[in-house]
């Protein structure tokens, strides 16, 4: 009895004019889209790849030890998987530069595509947006008649005079329709994935096939939220008019408005905390206090006068890295100096020069890595919560979760750009260690070039290596936990509403 | 002239056919008004009614509220910034070469009050153009030279750091564009089609009326219906804006809000023309909105924006590669043309010397073809974004919301204006140098190397001051296109569901 139903749902569904329309509307979206994607990240690989390249080639530019804060740039290469959820792949900064003088966070970093910024008045959609937005619909219109409409049109009271009970009747409809609802999804998936391979530029990798399987799983639960919403609200009404204005009102609400809604108002109203200028006045009394080392040091020295240069006579050029930003409280101070040539009665001054910069770059470091811990907690504090509450508030929406759980499978969402930060952070913690294996702080090549330029061909280079598959899941499973339990509880309510039902 | 009919009976016999359409004409009327009275209470008595109220007046409340300080905070940052630009010019003016090294500085974007209405594109838009600084200088023998000013047009991505999820602000131009026309389908896709399956358009027809008063008068109680949430919520968002203070509305505003308000209501006739013509064609309700839902989702909510990143493909734009390309060969054409210069120092003689001379025109041409590839690689973009939103017209949802953002002062084609304005600023701010330098008997009138230009004091009141201004007829002009193809799509539509409602079986 079970499968006969089953197979009337199923033919039910599959033939209808609507099934094919939405089918066909998924399916061509998903083609042109991915396209167009696709063209955009061959492009950005391309951006990324010279990008890489130039830098690469830029450290050669350094003549000295200390000409390495400016020139070390690192890149952060594209995601392939930002074709299925853009995330913040496509939006944040990607290159970032690498400096002793200063801890790099999101807020330092810079785009290296040329591309035209006016581009981003057209949002991008992605695939996940063409099935959150269009399967959904799908689900909800399939849903929407499956009891008022049978009640209506009396077949329903047919069914039940079968020895066949209401909670398999709901069974039977559920499955049948979730298998039409998966077809154009999977279909969708197998498009894109041909696309892939026909343009080749893409290398998904065993991690992908998985984050991939991940994402189609994900669709599946958000598809099964919204179909059980829609079979509530079916069961609830008498009508299949009031169902489907109901069934609109609340699709509309949780796919178009709500969340814009959150953002919009958590923008807004969001007051920016005063700890931004109290954190900017604590990192210039930080840097003030390595600024009173340093003359110190100059006072205190074998040299008469304050006078860094020591006296040394020659050819070269100097000067100071300077930048601060209270918004975003990007404070530091470099030091940069290059003798080309020294004179020969100069040579015994090298000493001094020496131990000024032994002992002043391991403070300064030292203050960076000082001010960087409160330059963290302070932007934390302002736009990561702001952010994370905005991203807590949404989550009330099945649609949210289903973003933010998708942005995690495919590794472009916060965490992800996150742990390209902190392996940019250990990058510049293994070039410190580099300066200290080679003792270039007291070495006469961290200020002269003059008896050979710098071999930077020992540097370690900077690889960055995407978290695992395991590591993403931990933040996506949240929310799919979420979504699971919704659907439990969507079915509980429809079974015991239906069950009590007069038909 | 015609001959008059002389016969005076035949005149006589005429008359009644003169009358007739007098009389059907009021007959239509009084039918349109009753068949509009019926719908009307209908619509009124729905559950759609009921949402569309609520959700109309939720948003405008929270449009209301978001943008309340908004214009305030906006032109306190926009004066700030003038006045701290206007001090650095001020602090130049002890010497007209100073001037001609520094330039204007920073020009700014003047904020418009009516920015709630249409703000989503702001966050991508600079909003000011750089008169400054060339950057570098040359010295040798004792004689030193430095790069004249120019434009420069700045490529901020101003939501780099930005880590918040993706968004839409809540403005009248998302409001119009996205649940307009959502509720104008929801009140049109079962007109017909419901009228069928009940049995009752048959009994409207036994009347003596004709088809197409039918359906003009269902639409216009379908407009009505709308319209009276939409006015009631808009009318409240603008009290509590105008209320506060802080949103200063004037004529020229009100007028400008009129004519939003009237786009809107031919941009929701569009879909109500479009539910009325997918509802006399499909013979269920529910197949009829299932069609209308997804032509809605593709046209309204995916369209523009896949259109969008799909035609910028077509017209390359010129990567910042290539800028520095251009720019590396355009110094080493400058240096092979001016070879000679390095033989050559300027001098206050009067008439200018030789030396002088070509330093001059070495240093303007330096800054003038830069300048004039800074401005290309902008044209560039813009003539990329100009054929993708052109592309993106197929949606009226692009359309409607381009034409609110040129009403409202805001978004891309307010940008290219702005653009126009700071490049006649531009050649303003050189001519003056130029005559200034002029009046000056000292000078030997060779305006580029510090000896051949005036070293007189400016005064700074003098000199003409960037004032962006919004321009109506530029306003008007550049949503007029839009209007136009609006109401193309609304006539091709309504169109359509005539001569389809005509075949409509009973």
């Amino acid at each position: 009895m079970f499968l006969i139903l089953l197979r009337r749902e199923l033919l039910a569904n599959l033939m209808t004019f609507r099934f094919l329309v939405a089918m066909v509307v998924t399916l061509l979206l998903v083609v042109a889209n991915t396209v167009v994607l696709i063209a955009d990240y061959e492009r950005r690989l391309i951006s990324y790849n010279t990008a890489a390249q130039q830098h690469r080639e830029k450290v050669s530019n350094a003549k000295v030890y200390c000409e390495l804060d400016g020139t070390l740039f690192v890149d952060r290469p594209p995601n392939p998987l930002s074709i299925f959820n853009a995330g913040l792949d496509r939006r944040l900064g990607n290159s970032i530069t690498v400096r002793h003088t200063l801890v790099p966070t999101l807020w330092d970093t810079h785009s290296h595509s040329a591309d035209n910024p006016f581009l981003n008045l057209f949002s991008s959609v992605d695939l996940v947006l063409i099935f959150q937005v269009i399967l959904s619909l799908l689900a909800l219109l399939f849903a929407h008649d499956a009891i008022a409409g049978e009640r209506e049109a009396g077949t329903l009271r047919l069914t039940m005079t079968n020895p066949v009970s209401r909670p398999v009747i709901l069974l039977a409809k559920y499955i049948s329709a979730m298998a039409c609802l998966i077809l154009p999804l999977v279909m969708s998936l197998l498009l894109a994935l041909i696309l892939f391979s026909v343009s080749g530029s893409i290398a998904l990798g065993g991690d992908g096939w998985l984050r991939i399987c991940g994402i189609l799983l994900t669709s599946i639960i958000y598809l099964s939220v919204f179909y059980l919403i829609g079979l509530l609200i079916s069961a609830l009404t008498r009508r299949t008019a009031t169902a489907l204005m109901l069934s609109m009102v609340i699709w509309s609400t949780l796919v178009l408005i709500y969340p814009s809604l959150i953002v919009f108002g958590v923008n807004r109203l969001w007051q920016t905390p005063s700890q931004l200028e109290a954190s900017y006045g604590e990192i210039e009394q930080i840097w003030e206090g390595f600024e009173r080392e340093r003359t110190n040091f100059l006072k205190n020295d074998e040299v008469e006068g304050e006078n860094a240069n020591f006296n040394v006579k020659g050819s070269g050029s100097s000067g100071t890295g300077y930048n601060s930003n209270s918004a975003t409280l990007r404070y530091f101070k470099a030091e940069f100096r290059n003798w080309t040539s020294i004179n020969e009665a100069s040579e015994p001054q090298l000493i001094h020069v020496k131990a000024f910069f032994q002992f002043l770059e391991p403070l300064r470091i030292d203050t960076a890595d000082k001010t960087g811990l409160v330059r963290q907690q302070a932007l934390d504090q302002v736009y990561v919560h702001k952010a994370n509450f905005a991203k807590n508030l949404m989550r009330l929406s099945p649609v949210s979760m289903y973003d933010l759980a998708t942005e995690a499978w495919a590794g472009t969402g916060f965490h992800s750009i996150e742990d390209f930060i902190i392996s940019v952070q250990q990058y510049r913690q293994t070039v410190i260690n580099y300066f200290h294996d080679k003792a270039a702080f007291s070495s006469r090549q961290w200020f002269a070039s003059d008896q050979g330029e710098v071999d930077w061909s020992d540097l370690p280079q900077f690889s960055y290596h995407r978290a695992d598959v395991s590591t993403d899941v931990k933040h996506a499973t949240g929310d799919i936990a979420c979504l699971l339990l919704i659907n439990v509880v969507l079915f509980m309510m429809t079974v015991l509403i239906f069950v009590r039902q007069e038909v | 002239m015609q001959p008059q009919p002389t016969d005076g009976a035949g005149y006589e016999k005429e008359r009644p056919y003169q009358d007739t359409p007098d009389r059907t004409a009021r007959k239509i009327k009084r039918m349109i008004w009753h068949i509009i009275k019926r719908e009307l209470y209908d619509h009124l008595n729905s559950l759609r009614f009921a949402f569309t109220t609520v959700l109309l007046i939720i948003l405008m409340l929270i449009n209301a509220v978001g943008y309340l300080d908004e214009y305030k905070t906006q032109s306190t940052a926009y004066q700030k910034k003038v006045l701290a630009s206007l001090d650095k010019m001020r602090s130049q003016t002890d010497n007209l070469y100073n001037l001609l090294i520094t330039g204007p500085g920073n020009l700014y974007k003047k904020p418009f009050s009516l920015s709630f209405c249409a703000s989503s594109g702001e966050g991508f838009i600079p909003e000011s153009a750089e008169g400054g600084r060339a950057g570098w200088s040359i010295g040798f023998n004792g004689f030193s030279a430095k790069g004249l000013w120019r434009m420069k047009y700045p490529q901020s991505n101003p939501n780099l750091w930005d880590i918040m999820p993706d968004y839409r602000n809540v403005d009248w131009a998302d409001i119009i564009s996205i649940v307009l026309s959502l509720i104008a389908i929801l009140f049109t896709f079962d007109t017909i089609s419901s009228e069928q399956e009940r049995g009752t358009l048959r009994l409207t027809f036994s009347n003596s009326i004709s088809r197409g008063t039918v359906l003009v008068s269902k639409f216009l109680a379908a407009l009505i219906t709308i319209s009276i949430p939409f006015l009631i919520a808009a009318l409240i968002n603008l009290f509590l804006l105008y209320s506060s203070g802080s949103t200063p509305l004037g004529p020229s505003e009100w007028g400008r809000l009129g004519v939003i308000v009237l786009i809107a209501f031919v941009y929701v006739s569009i879909f109500l023309a479009l539910g009325l013509l997918i509802s006399s064609y499909m013979s269920h309700s529910s197949t009829s909105l299932t069609i209308l839902l997804l032509i809605w989702v593709v046209w309204i909510a995916l369209l523009p924006s896949t259109l969008g990143a799909l035609t910028s493909g077509l017209q390359p734009t010129m990567t910042g590669d290539e800028l520095n390309a251009r720019r590396e060969n355009l110094r080493q054409n400058l240096d092979e043309q001016y070879e000679n210069r390095w033989s050559k120092t300027a001098s206050r003689d009067i008439p200018a010397t030789e030396g002088t001379l070509l330093w001059s025109k070495y240093l303007t041409e330096d800054a003038k073809r830069n300048e004039e590839l800074n401005e290309e690689h902008l044209n560039t973009q813009i003539a990329q974004i100009q054929l993708a939103r052109s592309i993106t017209r197929i949606s009226p949802a692009s359309s409607v919301r381009y034409a609110i953002e040129s009403l409202a002062g805001t978004g891309f084609s307010r940008h290219v204006q702005f653009l126009a304005h700071v490049r006649r600023y531009a050649g303003e701010f050189s001519t003056f140098l130029i005559e200034t330098d002029r009046a000056d008997p000292e000078s030997p009138h060779a305006l580029g190397p510090k000896e051949g230009t005036s070293q007189k004091p400016v005064s700074f009141e003098s000199i003409p001051k960037f004032e962006d201004r919004i321009s109506f007829s530029g306003a008007y002009t550049a949503a007029a296109t839009d209007i136009l193809l609006l109401l193309l799509f609304f006539v091709v539509l309504f169109a359509g569901a005539f001569l389809s409602f005509l075949r409509v079986d009973v």
